[in-house]
C-alpha cells in the first residue's frame, strides 16, 4: 500500500469535503444534486488524461484551453452549414488534432522549451477563434439537435468515453514501453536519449493527444451550452491544479492516472460545493488556489521518499 | 555578435514605425508617448520577472497580484463608498509594503517549501484573482483624489513614465554594476557553482521574489492612478504578456542569460503591434484577427530565436 499512500491521502481529503459538505447542507451529497453538478467534470476529466502525460515529460500545455475554443469555433461553423452531424464533430477533432500537433512538432522537432511554445500558442488559439468567430457568425452558434443529443442526451457518451479514454491513457502510462519512455523523458532526458528512447516522437504525440482531446472535451462543452470563442477560458488552471494536485511532478518523471482522477475529483467537488453552498465563486478561487500550494507542500514533506533532493 | 538580438528587435521596431508611417507621416510624432505610457506597467513588471527568471525561477502570479493590490489601493484611497478615503500618501506605502510582502512569501513557499515556482504562483495566480473579487465585491470602483491621479495623468511632466524609465535603469545598474546582480545571474548559471563560491541562493531568490512583488505594487499604483478605475478583471492575463515580453527579450527561460535592454525592446515591440495594427486601418475585418495576429508573430518570435540560437551554439542545445 506504500506505493499509493499519496492516493490514499488524496482519497482522505475527498472524505474531508464530503464530511464537511455532510454537515453543513447534506443534500449536497444526494443523487440528483451530484448529477446535476457533474456535467463539467468530463471536460476537465478529458484534458487532464492529455495534461497529465505532457507533465510527467516535464512539459506544460497551457494552450489546452485556448484549442478548446477554437475546436469549439470550428464545430460551430460547421453547425451553422448545417452539415451533417458526424462531420460536425470530425471537423472539431480535426481541429484539436492540428492544433496538438503544432504544439507537439514545436516542441518535439524544433525543440522549443514547451513554456514557450505553448504560451504562444495560448494567445494565437483563442485570438484566431475570437477572430474566426466575430468574422463569421459574430455570436455563440446554438448546439444543433444531432450534437446535442450525441454529447449531452440520455445516452451518457462522454462519460463512457472519458473512461474508456481514462484506461486506456492508464495502460499505456503503467504497461506499455511507450509509458515507461514518457517516465524516463521526464526523469533525465539525457539519459533517455542514450537509452535509445525516442524522445521527439513521443513528445510530439502526446501534445498531440492534447489537443485531439481538446476537441473532445469542445464538443461536450458545446453540446452543453453552445459553441463559441469563450469555451474553456482559464480551464487549463483548473486542469494542471488538478494534475499537479494528484501527485504528478512539475518537474517531470512522476505521476499516475490515479492520482489525476482523485486530483478531478478533489477539484470538482470542492468547487462544486464552495460554488453551490456560498454561492460565490471568488471563494472556490481561494480555496482551490491554497489547495493546490498545500497539495505540493504535503506530498514535498510527508511523501517524498527523501525530502532533501529535488 | 553580442547585440544581436538586441538588433533584431531594434529592427522590428523600426519596420513597424515605418510601416506606420506610410500610412501616416504623423505616427511616429503622435504615438510615440502613448505607446510608452501604455507599455508602462508590462515595463515595470518585466524587470522584476526577468530577474526572477534570470535565477532559474518564474513568477505567474503578477497580474493577479497587481489586481489584488489595485483593488486594496482604491478601496484605501477611494472617496466615495466602499472606499476609506485614505490619504494616498499614506495608502501608496501600504500597498507597496503589502506587495512586498506577498512577494516574500512566494519566495519563501519556492526556497523553504521548495514548491516549484510555476505551481506556486500557479496557485497564488488563482488565491489571488479570488480575493481580488472578494475584496471588490462584483462592481467597479472609481473616484480617487487629485493627488494619486496626478501620478497618471494630471501634470504637464508625465511623471509615470519617468519614474518608469527610472526603475528600468536602476534595475540595469542592479544587472550590469553591482556584485547582488552578478550573483543573481550565477544563481540563475550554475547553482552549484554558485553554492562553491559562498552565495546563498536562498537569499538571491527571496530578494528577487520580493522585488517583484514590489514592482508589482508600483505598476499597480500607476495603473490606477492613470486609469481612475478598478474592476474584477483588472490585471488578468497580464503575467502572460509579462512572461512572453521577457522571453522574446532574450532571457533564458531555463535562467542565467539574458540582458535587460533586450526586455525594454520587447516590451516596446509588444505594445506597439496592437498600436499599430489598430493604426494601419486594415479595415473592420482586420480588427478581429488582432490577437491572433499578434500570437503568430509572439510564436515566430519565440521560435526563429530559438533557431539562432541554436546555430550560435553549434547546434548543442
Amino acid at each position: 500500500m506504500k506505493k499509493f499512500a499519496y492516493e490514499l491521502f488524496l482519497l482522505g481529503l475527498i472524505g474531508v469535503v464530503f464530511a464537511i459538505a455532510a454537515i453543513l447542507d447534506p443534500r449536497f451529497l444526494s443523487k440528483n444534486v451530484q448529477l446535476e453538478l457533474s456535467s463539467e467534470i468530463w471536460e476537465l476529466g478529458l484534458l487532464t488524461l492529455g495534461m497529465t502525460l505532457v507533465i510527467i515529460t516535464a512539459g506544460i500545455d497551457l494552450s489546452v484551453g485556448s484549442a478548446m475554443g477554437l475546436c469549439s469555433v470550428s464545430l460551430g461553423l460547421c453547425m451553422h452549414a448545417n452539415l451533417p452531424t458526424w462531420l460536425c464533430a470530425l471537423a472539431c477533432l480535426v481541429t484539436g488534432l492540428t492544433a496538438g500537433a503544432l504544439n507537439g512538432s514545436l516542441v518535439a522537432f524544433m525543440k522549443v522549451h514547451p513554456l514557450l511554445v505553448t504560451l504562444a500558442t495560448y494567445g494565437m488559439y483563442r485570438g484566431f477563434a475570437e477572430g474566426l468567430q466575430s468574422a463569421t457568425t459574430n455570436a455563440p452558434v446554438d448546439a444543433s439537435e444531432g450534437i446535442k443529443s450525441l454529447a449531452a442526451g440520455t445516452f451518457p457518451l462522454v462519460p463512457l468515453l472519458f473512461a474508456a479514454l481514462t484506461v486506456w491513457t492508464a495502460i499505456l502510462l503503467g504497461r506499455t514501453a511507450a509509458g515507461r519512455g514518457l517516465y524516463a523523458i521526464g526523469h533525465n532526458e539525457e539519459a533517455a536519449r542514450f537509452s535509445g528512447i525516442p524522445i521527439a516522437k513521443l513528445k510530439f504525440w502526446i501534445y498531440t493527444y492534447t489537443g485531439l482531446l481538446a476537441g473532445l472535451a469542445a464538443i461536450s462543452y458545446s453540446a452543453r451550452r453552445s459553441a463559441t470563442a469563450e469555451a474553456g477560458m482559464v480551464i487549463e488552471l483548473d486542469v494542471i491544479s488538478a494534475v499537479v494536485i494528484g501527485g504528478t511532478s512539475i518537474e517531470g518523471g512522476r505521476g499516475r492516472i490515479a492520482g489525476t482522477l482523485l486530483g478531478v475529483l478533489l477539484i470538482h467537488e470542492t468547487r462544486q460545493f464552495v460554488d453551490w453552498y456560498w454561492q460565490r465563486s471568488e471563494l472556490t478561487l481561494i480555496v482551490i488556489g491554497t489547495l493546490l500550494i498545500l497539495a505540493v507542500l504535503g506530498h514535498r514533506f510527508l511523501f517524498a521518499q527523501n525530502p532533501k533532493t529535488r | 555578435m553580442k547585440y544581436r538580438r538586441e538588433a533584431s528587435l531594434l529592427i522590428l521596431v523600426a519596420v513597424l514605425s515605418l510601416l506606420a508611417t506610410l500610412f501616416d507621416g504623423s505616427f511616429v510624432r503622435d504615438n510615440t508617448l502613448d505607446i510608452l505610457i501604455n507599455s508602462i506597467p508590462t515595463m515595470i513588471i518585466s524587470c522584476g520577472v526577468m530577474l526572477v527568471i534570470i535565477t532559474g525561477e518564474i513568477d505567474i502570479s503578477v497580474g493577479s497580484l497587481l489586481g489584488l493590490l489595485a483593488a486594496i489601493l482604491a478601496l484605501l484611497c477611494s472617496t466615495v463608498s466602499p472606499g476609506l478615503g485614505i490619504h494616498p500618501y499614506l495608502a501608496i506605502p501600504i500597498v507597496l509594503t503589502i506587495g512586498t510582502l506577498i512577494g516574500l512569501g512566494t519566495g519563501c513557499l519556492v526556497v523553504y517549501g521548495r514548491v516549484p515556482s510555476i505551481i506556486a504562483t500557479l496557485g497564488l495566480l488563482i488565491a489571488l484573482d479570488g480575493a481580488q473579487d472578494w475584496l471588490m465585491g462584483g462592481g467597479d470602483i472609481k473616484h480617487f483624489p487629485q493627488q494619486l491621479r496626478n501620478l497618471g495623468t494630471g501634470t504637464k511632466l508625465p511623471i509615470n513614465l519617468i519614474f518608469t524609465i527610472l526603475v528600468v535603469v536602476a534595475t540595469g545598474l542592479l544587472c550590469r554594476k553591482t556584485a547582488l546582480g552578478r550573483r543573481i545571474y550565477a544563481v540563475g548559471s550554475n547553482r552549484s557553482a554558485a553554492r562553491l563560491a559562498g552565495i546563498s541562493e536562498a537569499k538571491i531568490k527571496l530578494f528577487v521574489f520580493a522585488l517583484t512583488g514590489l514592482l508589482t505594487a508600483m505598476a499597480a499604483t500607476l495603473w490606477v492612478a492613470k486609469l481612475g478605475n478598478v474592476s474584477t478583471s483588472t490585471g488578468a492575463g497580464l503575467e502572460l504578456k509579462v512572461v512572453t515580453c521577457v522571453v522574446v527579450g532574450g532571457i533564458a527561460i531555463r535562467g542565467g542569460r539574458g540582458r535587460l535592454l533586450g526586455v525594454v525592446l520587447a516590451v516596446i515591440l509588444i505594445t506597439m503591434i496592437r498600436t499599430v495594427l489598430n493604426f494601419m486601418d486594415l479595415g473592420s475585418e482586420a480588427v478581429k484577427w488582432q490577437r491572433a495576429i499578434e500570437g503568430v508573430m509572439i510564436l515566430v518570435a519565440v521560435t526563429s530565436d530559438h533557431f539562432s540560437q541554436r546555430q550560435q551554439s553549434g547546434g548543442s542545445s
